[in-house]
């Protein structure tokens, strides 16, 4: 599904991810575990496009998007829940989780069909779905964001960090939604970042161990 | 004081406000979505209007008329705001990387050439062109003559223009965009936003306000070489007294600047230029956001 090879990227110009190569297969989960400041987060950005990728190739289902643009990754099939969150205040939680499917160009059928699928998948949203984007706590942020992540993550799903900051019930919570999310769509692949290898033990297909910019098994 | 003459400073203020708002909403949303300062915005509205006032004298030729007078200052908003506009933006592509004060001095570069723009097309001399003024007659507001056109098309087109920009932020699917993108342009661009799309729409739409506030203001005033900078201190003072990138706030700084500004032309004209200054400079003291800043998040 997502294919990384010798994938080097500069955050602020200096070297971060170095030589990064691994694989990801659909219905998988992926871990990438590595301590703060390890290149995390910047892996998801390098697939994202949000960090130029300097050397290597990303393929998606064997097609080179090296040089697709940042604002056409969604539009095959990638969804993004960032480790800030960044649920827009000015919109409702329904409105946030829409945004990115209007913006892909799906239709209302679609966009409802989409949204019942994530609300089974995440049951916790549906009292929220008419509260504002500014009225979320920090947890409720990071569930909003798998969320609107899932509207159009229809081939990959990347979580950065999305256990910080949970509390514990919350995040037996956003563990089962990840469950729940294999089972109803067996043919995504996700990839969770996280600093604590515990907490993604059990759940993982497969784990990266990621440290300074470098996969390390 | 006499209160006819409060009256028509009153009148004189909310008129000019209206304009003023205009021009600043322009000047804030460009700001706000880009976080470039467009020191060329007042040459927006300089061009607009004299091109307003050019299209104008071009058609009275055949009968004058209101409907000539809206043709012209629709057609003078649409050529200098889009042209303008979108040449502006692509100067700017150069220094997208660059730090934003260079950006800042690039608007500035632009607003010096577009001077001599406007004395090569225009020349030196007045333009002024006010047939739709006297056709839309006068009104009696508290035993005071005023035009209809500044009464009612001035402050109308900037209340019509408010609703419809915040309409649009909030509810189009093209406004969601800009907000997501002066939010957070990362995470915007990755649910799909085309970020340099939004840029160039961005630029038209302040280039439109822009033209359009010299469009509208051209029929009340004599389009002469310097007004490009008095309004760009003028709207200036309105952003900033609002609060850079603040809609609302702009609409309420305009307000007060305006009436502030004609009060004194009627009863200390000799305090004209520095009134604007003194009440931004009095808000900016006590709160140096603006007056209407809240939180980030909820610029534009
Ligand atoms: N804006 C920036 N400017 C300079 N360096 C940066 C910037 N962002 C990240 N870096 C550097 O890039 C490296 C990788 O950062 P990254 O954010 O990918 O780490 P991470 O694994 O996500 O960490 P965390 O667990 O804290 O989120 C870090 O060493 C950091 O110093
Ligand atoms: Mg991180």
């Amino acid at each position: 599904m997502l294919k990384l090879q010798s994938v080097c990227s500069d955050v602020a110009g200096i070297n971060v991810l170095r030589n990064v190569t691994g694989e990801v297969h659909a219905g998988s989960l992926t871990a990438v575990i590595g301590r703060n400041g390890a290149g995390k987060t910047t892996l998801l950005r390098t697939i994202m496009g949000a960090v130029e990728i300097k050397h290597g190739t990303i393929h998606v289902d064997g097609e080179l998007i090296n040089h697709l643009k940042a604002y056409e990754r969604s539009h095959i099939g990638i969804g993004w829940a960032p480790e800030e969150r960044v649920i827009f205040p000015t919109m409702s939680v329904k409105e946030n989780m829409m945004f990115p499917c209007q913006i892909v160009g799906h239709n209302k059928g679609q966009v409802q069909d989409r949204i019942d699928m994530v609300l089974d998948v995440v049951p916790q949203l549906k009292a929220m779905l008419d509260r504002s984007g500014a009225a979320l706590s920090g947890g409720q942020g990071k569930m909003v964001a798998l969320g609107r992540a899932l509207m159009v993550g229809t081939r990959i799903v990347l979580l950065d960090e999305p256990f910080q900051g949970l509390s514990p019930a919350l995040a037996r919570e956003y563990g089962e939604s990840l469950s729940n999310l294999r089972n109803s769509q067996p043919d995504i692949a996700i990839i969770v970042t996280e600093s604590n290898a515990a907490l993604l033990h059990g759940i993982a297909d497969q784990t990266f161990n990621i440290e300074r910019g470098e996969i390390t098994n | 004081m006499n209160s006819g003459i409060l009256t028509l400073a009153l009148l004189d203020g909310v008129s000019y406000a209206g304009m003023l708002f205009i021009v600043s909403l322009g000047l804030t949303f460009i700001f706000g979505v880009t976080n470039i300062l467009n020191v060329a915005h007042g040459s927006l509205y300089a061009c607009g209007g004299y091109a307003t006032a050019s299209i104008g004298l071009w058609l009275m030729g055949n009968d004058g008329g209101i409907i000539n007078s809206i043709f012209s200052i629709i057609a003078g908003t649409l050529l200098v705001g889009v042209i303008v506009g979108l040449i502006l933006e692509y100067l700017l592509r150069f220094f997208e990387k660059k730090p934003p004060i260079l950006q800042l001095i690039i608007t500035f570069a632009f607003f010096m050439i577009l001077e001599d723009v406007q004395r090569l097309i225009w020349g030196t001399s007045p333009y002024f062109v006010s047939t739709i003024v006297g056709e839309m007659g006068n009104v009696e507001v508290l035993g005071v003559f005023y035009t209809n056109y500044q009464l009612i098309v001035l402050p109308g087109a900037a209340v019509i223009i408010y609703f419809i920009l915040n309409w649009f932020l909030k509810h189009s699917l093209l406004g969601k965009k800009i907000v997501a993108v002066t939010h957070n342009k990362e995470v915007a661009v990755g649910m799909g936003v085309d970020a340099k799309k939004i840029k160039k729409i961005t630029f038209i739409i302040g280039g439109l306000l822009g033209a359009f506030g010299g469009a509208l203001a051209s029929p009340t005033t004599s389009m002469v070489p310097g007004i490009s900078a008095d309004i760009i201190v003028l709207s200036f003072a309105v952003v900033a007294t609002a609060g850079l990138g603040q809609v609302t706030g702009a609409l309420i700084a305009a307000l007060i600047i305006g009436i502030f500004r004609s009060l004194s032309i009627y009863l200390y004209p000799e305090l004209e230029v520095v009134i604007p200054y003194v009440i931004m400079g009095t808000v900016l003291l006590f709160k140096p956001q603006g007056l209407f800043t809240v939180e980030k998040a909820r610029r534009i």
